[in-house]
């Protein structure tokens, strides 16, 4: 009860001292801002799109709008269609290095950049979750969860790729280091970044077949939690859910599987992804009424360790009650 | 109830321009509606998004053209993207290990060859289907490339692939050019030489082409490698558009080429797949999503859009083709 309470308080918490409301100055009126976004088909990357969106749209603004499919190279090349369009400024939601090309372009034909979760030189901000208090979070609620030791698989195909995975996956790693005791399975297992949970539950049911019973204590996504969803379907099917599984993003999709009795999802640290599209494009307006704008803006986080705090968080981030 | 035959095929005919019709409608909307669409600078984008899907295009094109046209018995090769990713993949891994780029495409070079060898081999010696063959072979080659890569993004900044994105020869995009150079190419093979009248008798029909005394087999493998050789190519286009090697590319230029080539022959005069109809329907699908986009319809709307196009297209041309 007192996790409920404790988790809803800080829920509250943050919506109380986001300044986003604040700005009632702020406008995009006569502005024509494209909005790039790696895909559409995952809870965060449509949330974080629609709250870019009908920000600019709420703020006076015309959105062109551009979506990826889930696949960089698409996302990437999105960027030329923004650059001759002559947007008056872009929002860019995810991507991996093939956008930093694109983004130098905008940046040298005058049109500024504003990042979501892809921190760039060439971008004006960037606009992110508290990835370090992610990845540290999540790495002591792993570590608790399986009492300090034991062997632990990590699916980690980004932490080279994308600046914000190296942070969640890097520090969840350096966590570690003070647990002597707990190991990390190498290989690493490499997700697919789309068809994300299929994908993982093969790769996490070969994995159970290499270590018995006995043999393996946890599964830990290190930079979103799409492939958990696979995860635990795999330990479901295999009947191993005594494996415990952590990962972060934190959307209600996962959120319901923490929230189910018996599951062997055990902890999260839940993202705000509207709220940071909203707070870019907030970003965007301030830029255009001359306020200076700090490299990163951090929006914060809810960690969700157990299945109480799972349910108190779906309800208080507003993805309704599951009870 | 009798049907006269003139006016039949007139009716016919008209079907028969209507894919052309409507894609010049469509894109004369898109024109009006979209900020700077029909400007140079659009059409040399649209030119360097279809770069990669062009190459592939022609390798199938030229496949499809010894093979004969039926998708599920002629001829057909799925594995185009999987080898462009496989080319594009061992580059960049063999680049961040510090070998000269010419080295790195050699290996790459050797390994689409053993790619395009081992379709040639399974379809005319084994005799299996194309279709089912080079389908198992993308998602073979794939998984090569999976375990090369480690299913990992990979950086590239090689000088000379970086101009392939962003350089410049007489005012053209280096790009550009190499394209246009290496399709010229291959069309003049496929059209100038005795060697391509072979493989356009052995695709137009088959068993006259043998009796004849083509050697068939033969031919239909080597359009496998050439194939595989355009895969080769396109990897280094992969690797400069997206700056380096990126897991998944392969799906979109799979689904981009099968759409290209057969959309292009809804273009050509017979409705047949031929190689500059493939390299045309690249561009107009490339030209399509460039303008959707370009006008800001939602997001959520522009596949449904795209792909009910396609289906119009190549209906029509379908029609065109039972009624002649």
């Amino acid at each position: 009860m007192w996790n409920y309470i404790s988790a809803f308080a800080v829920v509250i918490g943050l919506t109380v001292t986001v300044p986003v409301f604040a700005d009632g100055h702020l406008s995009l009126e006569g502005k024509t801002i494209g909005v790039a976004v790696v895909g559409t088909q995952h809870f965060w990357d449509r949330e974080a799109f629609n709250g870019a969106t009908s920000t600019v749209e709420n703020l006076g603004g015309t959105v062109v709008p551009v979506d990826g499919g889930r696949d960089n190279q698409v996302h990437a090349d999105n960027h030329d269609i923004l650059l001759n369009s002559e947007v008056d400024a872009v929002i860019s939601i995810l991507g991996d290095g093939a956008v930093e090309p694109k983004f130098e372009a905008l940046k040298n034909a005058g049109i500024p950049v504003f990042t979501v979760d892809h921190p760039s030189p060439h971008a004006v901000n960037n606009t992110t979750s508290d990835n370090y208090y992610m990845g540290t979070t999540i790495g002591r609620y792993m570590a608790d969860a399986i009492g300090g030791q034991g062997k632990v698989a990590v699916f980690n195909a980004f932490e080279n790729a994308l600046r914000i995975c190296g942070i969640r996956a890097g520090l969840w790693k350096y966590v570690l280091q003070d647990y002597p005791g707990i190991e990390i399975v190498q290989p690493e297992l490499a997700e697919e970044f789309a068809n994300a949970p299929e994908d993982a539950r093969k790769k996490t049911l070969d994995l159970l077949s290499q270590y018995p019973e006995g043999t393996l204590d946890a599964i830990h996504v290190g930079c979103w939690d799409q492939p958990a969803i696979g995860v635990v379907q795999a330990l479901e099917e295999a009947g191993r859910t005594d494996i415990v599984v952590t990962a972060l993003d934190g959307g209600p999709d996962t959120l319901e599987i923490m929230a189910e009795d018996g599951t062997p999802f055990v902890a999260n640290v839940a993202q705000q992804p509207n709220l940071i599209g909203s707070t870019s494009a907030m970003n965007v307006a301030r830029h255009f009424a001359g306020e200076s704008l700090l490299p990163q803006t951090y929006v914060d986080v809810v960690p969700v360790n157990g299945q109480a705090e799972a349910k108190a968080t779906h309800e208080a981030l507003g993805y309704g009650s599951l009870d | 109830m009798s049907i006269n035959p003139v006016r039949h095929r007139h009716r016919s005919e008209i079907i028969g321009y209507l894919p052309l019709i409507i894609f010049a409608g469509v894109l004369l909307y898109i024109g009006l509606n979209a900020p700077n669409f029909l400007t140079f600078r659009n059409l040399e984008l649209i030119l360097m998004q279809s770069l990669p899907t062009m190459l592939v295009c022609a390798g199938l094109g030229v496949v499809v053209m010894a093979g004969g046209d039926d998708v599920v018995s002629g001829g057909i090769d799925l594995s185009i993207p999987a080898t462009a990713v496989l080319s594009a993949g061992t580059t960049a891994v063999m680049l961040t290990q510090g070998y000269p780029l010419i080295v790195c495409a050699f290996v790459a070079f050797l390994a689409c060859m053993i790619v395009g060898f081992l379709n040639a081999a399974l379809v005319t010696r084994i005799g299996m289907t194309p279709l089912l063959t080079t389908l198992a072979m993308f998602v073979a080659v794939v998984g090569v490339n999976n375990v090369i890569t480690s299913s990992r993004r990979i950086n590239v900044d090689h000088p000379l692939i970086v101009a392939l994105r962003s350089q410049d020869v007489f005012g053209i995009p280096l790009g550009i050019a190499v394209v246009a150079v290496v399709l010229v190419i291959i069309y003049f093979a496929t059209h100038q030489t005795r060697w391509g009248l072979h493989l356009q008798a052995a695709g137009g029909s088959r068993d006259a082409a043998e009796i004849s005394g083509l050697p068939v087999r033969w031919l239909l493998g080597q359009t496998f490698v050439l194939a595989a050789f355009t895969g080769f190519i396109c990897g280094f286009f992969v690797l400069a558009r997206g700056s380096g090697s990126s897991p998944g590319v392969q799906d979109n230029l799979m689904i981009e080429m099968i759409l290209a080539t057969f959309l292009g022959a809804a273009f050509s005069v017979r409705r047949v797949v031929t190689m500059w109809g493939a390299v045309l329907g690249a561009v107009l699908v490339a030209a399509i999503s460039i303008g959707f986009k370009s006008m800001g319809v939602n997001v959520f709307w522009t596949g449904l859009i795209k792909g009910s196009l396609i289906v119009i297209v190549v209906a029509f041309a379908a029609l065109a083709r039972r009624g002649r």
